[in-house]
């Protein structure tokens, strides 16, 4: 066996107008942790998908267990949830990341444009961050905090200073539901009140079943009952008309007022918490008016409660504009929660709070035995260095910015294309019948396409409360090629659709 | 008597110098275990045990310094950090390796403690530590919306170490949330609500399982813990009733047995109490009965030999699951038994497990029968980081190094060891009250005096406890008044480790008899 031999991978991208290929990327490439001999037939398939296919890699030492035994163990020795969620007709069994780039077992590339959930936040296996990984790796992955280490405080410095003032006291946890659950207890713990208020979505949904947690209308600009053109902080608008006089948002004020119901009738006077996203995460990049959450702040704080960004998606440059996504909306919470890509997929949360808040934390004691490991804190500081040199933000930003117009002329183009939002790389668009009626797309007809995108090369994720929204949260890595290459991939789907039914 | 002379290369010298590539020594071993040093270094003027040499160095410290550290700890660390370090004088962790730490002055400590049970086959193993390497450079997550095979082949792994029906895994990352996901599968199956747990358990520190969590400490004044109720544990040292046969662990307890051949009143009488519980507490039907085969933060708590069994009939014919609390006993940590139900004789409706799991890598699991796993599938539940690549790919790792280091084996040949000399300090001081446990979980109960049992106040607890700090050993503590000592090791020391540490806890305990 070869083990010897460095190969590179070679692709060459045409654009839709067949230009001349240009050499992209080059790269060694691992697997099983042995350089093996890469043997791949350039077939081009020009005349199958828009874009080429990527090459086919053989890789000579491939060894695995087969996509029939996965399968059979995933029903046989894994919870029936795990199939549960698991996506496609046909599912995807992956190999190996690199960056923006998934391959399954078989060889063949994907373009990753949903990032395990939006938590490969600087690209799969970035070699910076496993740098730090391995170098922590030998040594020192685990004591608990009842020692002191350094990693953990390296960490927590480095962390605070992308916070603005008061925001400056750290928990560490292991996940997004640890941190929100933490959340709720420093809320009711600190204002000495009970009732937690949040906006209507499926994320909450499953997460905040049985925590005494009351939903109010969301204040979703393209489905909700009011909404209009010049809503959302984002570079594409709603297709739903603006009549509104100049620095008035009529929409904005009709969402205050349900929120000022919910305040009369569903809770008490005195209340712990709003919890919000600055753009949902799994209810499909909803998004706000603009002011709405200035202003469900203002009332929440006159009624003793604390507000409360859930950054799990939308942290960390995602949006583009900002480090988070809170700053976008010109407020200052009193307490952040965040997760997913804090480690770029290492399991890993962290709730960021004011000293006042986190002091009533310590009536009584709690103990996360795996927060703010020195593995997880090694790799995170790494993270924010990466975010940092890689100019991470600033991609996500024109990267972002230039594939949502992109997605606003296919919505223009294509009647069930119903709506395109978001900002920088946190991204939904939601798929309707039709723009008048802005029904959702139905199950069958998204599970359809998503099927398709996915044939042509593409993960893309979807979500919503009836599931009618693509949901697209890549590594902040991609490139204005590869939007291209999506944006060919994602006509192409959905004019397959339109011209079978 | 003296053993023959040791002379090994990269022997460490005195205690107070931790790295071991200093020159090597020669030294003498006593019967007692207590060793004395001959060498060219002039000897500790306490006479402090010296350590057992490891052969790995780390590296030199070149970090954040200490008040450096403490200052970010205050200012940026949530003050929960601090409440939860250890000793008046912390210590400041640079490196591990087996069962051994470095602080960041060089200074080496055996580790007893494990991170709380968590290093299950030593500190950066270099197996575990490999496979970690490997998968880093090749996939480190996607969730489970794609298929990947290092979950399923850790899936299949696991589940060839349960008996049947426990054959279904969830995989989370904590034992909290596996706790948490327990209960939601318990009450979904049963369409029950109510769970029971013994006192002085510790589940978890979640919303849903603080009401499991029956340690005053770790609870708040919040509303939390709806139709979760506890009742009296079974505590054979400490409780209303136990004698010297009723325990599972090589060492029994002082108080005296009388009861006839086969039977156990203790348990009669502690069976009776849950029996009272049931009938006034909670309704007929119940989701759930949680219980730790040996209780973490409790202390190492045993029950009466068959307690859990009769618990677990009796919680069944309410209609109630039962679920076996694994997170510190499992992964061979009890030494008998892969897990720590198994010695009980018992086979649970589902099996909660996290810390060891990884070795230290953030991670939990959930097993349990097909039938109620179906049950979950009524909702949608996403956990975006459970069953990660890596986190498979370590753990599968530590599976394998645990049947190949033999670890279970070693706790329990090590750990019975341990007890039974731990026994023979309960019998020379009054103030060690208990000793229990089986294989490396393991308890030591302080007293006032073994006639009341009154817990040893916690400020003498603080001064033994710094005092085995200052002289090398990392131990834990717990319990509701913080009265126990846990030794929870890192499942890879050996007897030489042990001599150590009794050498080192009898002068500790013999120093503060002598303060005092």
């Amino acid at each position: 066996r070869p083990l010897q031999t460095l190969f590179f991978f070679l692709f060459f991208f045409f654009e839709k107008e067949k230009r001349v290929p240009a050499l992209s990327a080059a790269f060694d490439c691992q697997h099983g942790g042995r350089r093996a001999l890469v043997v791949y037939p350039l077939s081009l398939q020009k005349n199958k998908h828009p874009i080429l296919q990527p090459l086919s890699c053989l890789f000579v030492s491939i060894k695995g267990m087969s996509k029939d035994r996965m399968i059979e163990i995933r029903r046989q020795n894994c919870n029936p949830m795990t199939m549960k969620v698991t996506y496609y007709k046909k599912p995807v069994f992956i190999h190996q990341g690199y960056m923006q780039w998934l391959w399954d077992v078989d060889g063949r590339r994907y373009l990753d444009l949903f990032a395990g959930v939006a938590t490969v936040s600087v690209g799969h296996c970035h070699p910076k961050v496993t740098a730090a990984a391995e170098q922590q790796l030998k040594k020192l992955w685990h004591t608990t905090s009842i020692y002191v280490y350094p990693t953990l405080h390296e960490y927590c410095e480095k962390l605070a200073s992308h916070f603005p003032d008061p925001l400056k006291v750290i928990y560490l946890t292991n996940s997004g539901s640890e941190s929100n659950d933490l959340a709720i207890l420093m809320a009711r713990l600190h204002t000495g009140n009970n009732d937690i208020i949040t906006l209507r979505s499926k994320f909450f949904l499953f997460y905040m079943t049985n925590k005494g947690i009351l939903l109010t209308m969301c204040p979703d600009v393209f489905r909700g009952p009011w909404g209009g053109s010049h809503c959302r902080d984002s570079p594409v608008q709603t297709i739903r008309e603006c009549t509104c006089a100049q620095g008035h948002c009529m929409a904005n004020e009709q969402y205050i007022a349900q929120l000022k119901e919910t305040f009369a009738t569903s809770v008490p006077n005195r209340i712990a918490a709003f919890f919000g996203e600055p753009i949902q995460g799994v209810g499909g990049a909803v998004q706000y008016p603009k002011n709405y959450l200035k202003d469900a702040y203002k009332l929440v704080r006159e009624r003793g409660g604390i507000c409360v960004a859930d950054e799990v998606q939308t942290g960390f440059g995602r949006t583009g504009s900002h480090f988070w996504g809170f700053q976008g909306h010109d407020v200052i919470p009193d307490m952040v929660t965040m997760a997913k890509g804090i480690g770029n997929g290492f399991p890993m949360g962290a709730v960021v709070t004011t000293p006042e808040i986190a002091a009533s934390f310590a009536k009584g004691l709690h103990f996360n035995t795996f927060g703010g490991n020195p593995l997880a804190c090694a790799v995170a500081s790494s993270v924010l260095d990466t975010i940092r040199e890689d100019d991470t933000q600033q991609n996500s930003l024109r990267v972002g910015t230039y594939l949502m117009t992109e997605l606003a002329k296919l919505r223009d183009k294509y009647e069930i294309i119903g709506d395109v939002r978001g900002k920088g790389l946190q991204i939904g668009v939601e798929m309707v019948r039709d723009k008048a009626s802005r029904d959702p797309l139905p199950p069958e007809a998204m599970a359809e396409i998503f099927e398709d995108v996915k044939d042509m090369g593409v993960l893309i994720g979807k979500g919503a409360i009836y599931g009618q929204t693509f949901r697209i949260k890549p590594p902040m890595c991609i490139t204005k090629e590869d939007v291209d290459f999506f944006m060919a991939v994602f006509d192409k789907s959905v004019r397959n659709y339109m011209e079978r039914r």
